[in-house]
């Protein structure tokens, strides 16, 4: 992760997250946003647009028609940016393993900060994600 | 109109050509210079509607097979049209002249995936598979595990090895 710590800890009290989700992403992530483990009592925030995001969500296997637009998405993101890749698909191919027209490493396309396992991943696994990198950011040490 | 009046119709007009498959089902197999001038003979008939285009692969006898299939909706008639191409040089003349732009999406996805050339139409860009570089992925002896194995993994990694099995 980049930029100043002071900075980082002024933004994890409200992260804003967009969503960029292929195949079954979106299904396997609504209840997060819904209200039986509402992602807004940690103060995260959908948002519509990339340019006022601070946290990329990317889940279901990237084709290499989408993660062209994924890169753009990411490139529209203002610093300090950090990317979590959510399910198997995003970190292996998962069940896409032989397809031809999947990537099979999100890695090698974006620099990816977190990966959450899983197929699909738990709405708990996800927040566990976000607290680590709060953490993370908290034990940061002022430049 | 029902079955029998167009199958005695289309073998007026172009020789003994159809059959009645089941109730309300007509196939029509014709050559390939005839396709264009049947299509548009069933399209005079009422046929308006061009639900889709398939390709089928057949490498032992190195050819593809054309089916076009057209629904009436005055008649409730479905019509199939096949032709066969040859496989490796696979060009045939567009129905775009016909349907329009509900043909030019079917033969762009064919083109994309069996790498059919369709002559007349405008747009043939790749739907999905942008950079592309490998054979169209629908032929048959397209090995698609060899070919993600050769493009995305190294044998010699360990983490990997399970997909060489």
């Amino acid at each position: 992760m980049t930029g100043k710590a002071k900075k980082l800890r002024r933004l994890i009290k409200s992260i804003w997250v967009f969503n960029w989700f292929n195949s079954c992403g979106f299904t396997e992530l609504v209840p997060v946003v819904g209200s039986r483990w509402d992602m807004e009592r940690f103060g995260m925030v959908v948002t519509g647009t990339p340019r006022h995001a601070d946290v990329l969500f990317i889940a279901g296997y990237q084709t290499h028609k989408s993660i062209r637009r994924a890169k753009i998405i990411f490139e529209q993101m203002a610093e300090p940016k950090v990317v979590i890749g959510l399910g198997a698909c995003s970190m292996t191919g998962g069940m896409y393993w032989d397809s031809y027209n999947t990537i099979k490493r999100l890695e090698d396309y974006l620099p990816v900060n977190m990966y959450v396992p899983g197929c699909p991943p738990r709405p708990e696994a996800v927040f566990e994600a976000c607290e680590k990198i709060f953490q993370h950011v908290l034990e940061m040490k002022d430049e | 109109m029902n079955e029998s009046d167009l199958i005695r119709d289309l073998d007026k007009e172009f020789g003994a050509c159809a059959q009645e498959k089941r109730k309300r089902r007509v196939w029509v197999s014709v050559e390939l210079n005839e396709l264009i001038d049947v299509c548009r003979f069933c399209y005079g008939k009422g046929f308006r509607h061009l639900s889709t285009i398939s390709a089928t692969d057949y490498p032992s006898e190195g050819m593809y097979e054309l089916t076009y299939f057209l629904w009436s909706y005055e008649d409730k008639l479905l019509v199939t049209v096949k032709t066969t191409i040859s496989r490796d040089k696979p060009v045939i003349d567009s129905v775009t002249s016909i349907w329009g732009e509900s043909a030019q999406i079917h033969e762009r996805e064919l083109h994309e995936l069996f790498g059919v050339k369709f002559e007349g139409n405008k747009d043939l860009t790749p739907l999905f598979l942008e950079e592309w570089d490998g054979p169209p992925p629908f032929r048959r002896d397209f090995n698609w595990r060899d070919y993600v194995r050769e493009k995305y993994y190294d044998k010699e990694n360990e983490r990997e090895k399970p997909y060489y099995l």
